[in-house]
């Protein structure tokens, strides 16, 4: 069943929101958009970043000098080199949560890239190893395992280098997907955690043993240059900011309020909020520092527009973490990093925008609708009437926001859901679509077969916004 | 995880582009070939037994201290660039003509010929020699390679038949004794000596 502007029909838990069920006045929000630009801008950086890597090699190379097979493996092996050391250095800038990329790229963008870039370096690092092992053992007349034991014994740092290697591979055998479900996430964590190891357990054999690298000078400089401020963001983004952040702002749990049977509303105040910089859609990493919850971090997104009085977060639960949200008690104290993402209001592309929610994906999207102009419109999602949350603050965001809302309700196959979810149907709730951006946020099925319906209905891609519904 | 494999191309595609590029044989040997044409002749009397530039930029290499231990890959490196940059000095002096009429004519005065660069299992290596007339007073390997066990022959080679006593100069010829245990580089030195010979 399709319903417009109306109540979902069956029963709501819980007692309605203390801290103003009801949303902040709606004042016409006058942020600036926050285009691709910042991303474009990290992107030239990468790229100039990888060139000036490679540079080196290229101008100590004299042109015609790889005479033979074994030049040519150890040039392949060297400029293997160069990139997989590059590539380690902005993976591990990645992971280190400094605001500018966690504000331009958000965090759901830098975990993909993260994992595509992690595959990458692990090949440049495989092709480093056996080019340059097969090379030099051409090059002295050695079997490739003699080669081997002469680079771990006559060269220098080499076996810590061959030990970098080593994790790496480890780390990069426990990302795999297959593998890393089978994994306790805290020990998939602290497996992770180690590549930060290969950080340091590969940094010597690349000036002992480079041929770029072993002379001084302004490339030398230049890398360790490099490895400092990878270090200083790390320190910064991971230890500095955050604590600025918690110290200044102080976050308290104020109350747990139960939305529906599954899902629970934790609001949070603490000194200064109004001068967070947060946009509706992002989300902060949460330590809740209780005996159960405080040796773990996970990512929820705020589900209210920013305010003076309280951040709020609205949390499905799923699984024992998620379980122990439940019973926080009012006064513990949060530590929190963020806010990060680019699934904003800011960043669209269009005047116009169009939601899509599923179940409690309608967090951030929430949040995001008291920052959109009007004449916004949601599809949201659920499986039963009481699955639809926070239903009485978008029925008022709706009327005080000429917001059009539906309730599309019901299981996948059932008549409603089914006109809705396909090209048609979703033109004929909103016909002027493709001049919409579009932003969905749900589970991932939901969310293939919107975006499958929508690329369908002729909305360009870069028009579609997506977050991930878990981190 | 299309990224990914895209990446992982663009790598792959990326450093054999690179390599090719470097390695291109029509750019190749012309540029190798340019010391073996033009004799770098240094300028009649200064008969330095320490040559000018050449050898200049491979002390440049030497002087990070750990060299003697750390290896190999700076090798080639080192004894690239001390073949381009001999390869560029060449060529800004092109005027083959003007240093074989110095040659030539002072038949006296001490000259220094390099030979040909002569490529071996370990690397290439180029022979100069200082002649007083027709006699040999001095000779040096350059460009061989530093470091590791080839670095190692290369010292044992260079000691024995460089310098101002050295075997070279003691037999006046490229008939050398093989130095034992370094069988290719003994025997590339003295073919790029032979070499610089005939050029002399």
């Amino acid at each position: 069943m399709t319903y417009q502007d109306t109540r979902a029909a069956g029963r709501r838990t819980g007692h309605s929101a203390p801290y103003g069920g009801h949303p902040a006045a709606p004042v016409p929000t006058g942020r600036p958009r926050r285009g691709p630009g910042g991303r474009r801008a990290l992107a030239v950086a990468f790229w100039l970043g990888l060139v000036a890597a490679v540079v080196p090699w290229w101008l100590d190379t004299p042109a015609g000098s790889l005479a033979d097979t074994a030049d040519l493996l150890t040039a392949g092996g060297r400029i293997t080199g160069l990139i997989a050391g590059y590539l380690l250095l902005v993976q591990v800038l990645m992971m280190s949560r400094l605001g500018v990329l966690e504000r331009a790229l958000g965090g759901e963008r830098i975990s993909r890239l993260h994992r595509d870039l992690g595959a990458t370096l692990l090949v440049a690092v495989l092709a480093h190893m056996s080019l340059v092992v097969v090379g030099y053992s051409r090059q002295e007349r050695r079997t490739v395992l003699g080669e081997v034991g002469a680079l771990l014994t006559d060269y220098e740092d080499m076996v810590s280098a061959f030990a970098a290697a080593g994790i790496l591979v480890a780390v990069a055998f426990t990302a795999v997907r297959a593998v890393r479900r089978r994994l306790p996430y805290e020990l998939w964590r602290l497996l992770h955690a180690a590549s930060y190891l290969t950080l340091l357990l590969g940094y010597a054999h690349q000036f002992s043993n480079g041929a770029q690298l072993y002379e001084s000078g302004p490339v030398r400089t230049g890398w360790i240059a490099a490895y400092l401020l990878v270090v200083a963001a790390l320190v910064w983004g991971r230890v500095l900011a955050p604590l600025v952040f918690n110290l200044r702002h102080r976050l308290r749990v104020a109350d747990v309020v139960a939305e529906s049977p599954d899902t629970v509303s934790v609001y949070l105040t603490g000194q200064r909020l109004n001068q967070i910089d947060l946009l509706g859609g992002q989300f902060f990493r949460w330590r809740f520092l209780n005996p159960g919850c405080w040796w773990q971090s996970h990512p929820f997104s705020v589900s209210a527009a920013a305010n003076d009085r309280w951040l709020r977060i609205t949390v499905k639960v799923v699984g024992g973490y998620t379980a122990e949200l439940r019973d926080l008690t009012p006064g513990t104290r949060v530590w929190a990093q963020g806010p990060s993402g680019t699934f904003t209001a800011a960043h669209r592309t269009r005047e116009r925008a169009l939601l899509i929610a599923g179940g409690s994906g309608i967090a951030p999207l929430r949040a995001m609708l008291e920052e959109l102009p009007p004449g916004a419109a949601l599809i949201y999602r659920a499986r039963t009437p009481a699955d639809v949350l926070l239903h009485q603050e978008l029925d008022w965001l709706a009327q005080a926001r000429q917001t059009s809302v539906w309730y599309v309700v019901g299981r996948r196959d059932d008549p409603g859901p089914r006109q809705v979810m396909n090209p048609e149907g979703l033109r004929r709730l909103v016909p002027d679509l493709t001049r919409r951006d579009v932003y969905l946020c749900g589970p991932g099925g939901l969310v293939d077969e919107a975006v499958a319906a929508l690329r369908a209905a002729g909305v360009p891609r870069r028009q579609i916004h997506l977050t991930a519904f878990e981190l | 995880m299309r990224r990914a494999l895209l990446a992982i191309t663009g790598l792959a595609a990326g450093t054999t582009a690179l390599v090719v590029l470097k390695g291109a044989p029509g750019v190749g040997s012309s540029a190798q070939d340019v010391p073996t044409a033009l004799a770098p002749v240094a300028p009649g009397g200064s008969a330095a037994p320490e040559p000018p530039s050449p050898t200049g930029s491979a002390p440049a290499v030497v002087t990070p201290s750990p060299r003697t231990s750390a290896k190999p890959t700076p090798k080639p490196s080192a004894e690239r660039s001390a073949a381009s940059r001999g390869g560029t000095r060449t060529s800004t002096s092109t005027a083959p003509a003007a240093p074989r009429t110095t040659t030539s004519a002072p038949k006296v005065a001490t000259r220094t010929v390099t030979g040909p660069s002569v490529s071996y299992d370990y690397g290439s290596l180029q022979v100069r020699i200082t002649l007083s007339g027709s006699r040999i007073v001095d000779a040096t390997g350059i460009g061989l390679p530093l470091g590791g066990q080839s670095g190692q022959r290369s010292d044992d080679v260079q000691a024995r038949y460089s310098g101002t006593s050295g075997e070279v100069v003691a037999r006046q010829s490229a008939n050398l004794s093989t130095v034992s245990g370094a069988t290719y580089t003994s025997t590339a030195y003295q073919q790029a000596l032979q070499a610089a010979l005939d050029k002399a």
